[in-house]
């Protein structure tokens, strides 16, 4: 792994301020960014051990109060940006309410990295293609 | 720029980013120490703290031989940042024991004979702690699905399964008895 700066945010403004004072944030496509979240990690340090991410900074959100599983008024739920992929799949409002979902993570990866890998990390998840894996290919 | 500033320039590359001072409780044990940003907890745990117990396979989160307990949940430490643990408490394959008591984890795999060479069996053994606290396996076939994080190229599987389901039918009680101190 390149060497990066490591910062751990104290609050949500708190990482932003980190992201926007690297002058980053603008290009979330960019492999190189001057600045990047991590969380889980599970996804992003993969890939900066194959050098197809080289981030100068990494901005530790993970122990922001962003954790939560909440009823909304409508019925719905909230999942938690932070919450981890295990804790969303087996929350009884989860498995009761939105049965598809939680067995849908469960099918995915292994019980060690669901209990890392966070819902946000989920959504900002790489590309899984093999190409993007090959620094050598022009696609990043 | 003049050419003295060009040969400074290639001559003294930035300095790399300082160390960042971390305290964790590491099978019971208070450890402080500098480390690196891009310092695994893996690599952490096999380099300067010698605990070579835990191993390094695939290095990417796909074989599981990595598995260690943070705050008793299991996790591949090959993707763990170790800065990112700071304060938290780790428990390696050398912390189950007590003293000379293996743990029943341990016991148990040596009484089914759930290993040949030996390399996964760290992962395999920590991963089996972290999953019979979770609580969800209730059958053969939830222990196969929820172990499959971890491989075993020597093909020991049914007998690993068998050595799980045997502690977990001694009930949570005897596998949460951690010689470090450090269960939850």
């Amino acid at each position: 792994m390149r060497p990066f700066q490591y910062v751990r945010a104290a609050s949500v403004a708190g990482a932003v301020a980190e992201i926007r004072s690297a002058g980053g944030g603008d290009d979330s496509s960019t492999v190189a960014p001057a600045a990047d979240l991590v969380a889980g990690g599970t996804n992003l340090l993969d890939l900066m051990k194959a050098d197809v991410m080289r981030p100068a900074k990494l901005v530790d959100v993970s122990r922001l109060p962003l954790a939560a599983i909440e009823d909304l008024p409508d019925g719905g739920l909230r999942l938690g940006a932070t919450a981890t992929n295990a804790v969303t799949a087996y929350d009884e409002r989860v498995v009761a309410r939105y049965p598809m979902l939680s067995r849908a993570i469960l099918a995915g990866a292994s019980a060690q990295l669901r209990n890392m890998a966070t819902n946000g990390g989920n959504l900002n998840q790489r590309t899984r293609c093999y190409y993007f894996y090959d620094t050598a290919t022009p696609c990043n | 720029m003049t050419a003295t500033d060009a040969l400074s320039h290639t001559t003294m590359p930035p300095a790399p980013p300082a160390d960042v001072p971390v305290t964790l409780r590491i099978n019971g044990a208070e450890r402080r120490l500098a480390v690196a940003p891009w310092t695994t907890l893996l690599d952490l745990l096999r380099g300067p703290l010698d605990l070579t117990g835990t191993k390094k396979g695939c290095d990417h989160g796909q074989c599981g031989a990595c598995t260690v307990l943070v705050e008793g949940t299991r996790i591949n430490a090959c993707l763990a940042l170790a800065v990112m643990q700071d304060g938290r408490d780790i428990t390696t394959i050398e912390g189950l024991a007590a003293g000379d008591a293996l743990h029943p984890l341990q016991q148990a795999f040596i009484d089914h004979d759930a290993f040949q060479c030996g390399y996964c069996t760290p992962g395999q053994i920590c991963s089996a702690v972290g999953l019979i606290r979770e609580g969800h396996a209730k059958t053969p076939a939830d222990v196969r699905e929820l172990m499959s994080g971890n491989i075993c190229r020597c093909g020991a599987y049914p007998n690993i399964v068998a050595a799980v389901e045997q502690v977990m039918g001694e009930g949570l009680a005897g596998v949460t008895a951690n010689g470090g101190g450090t269960s939850r």
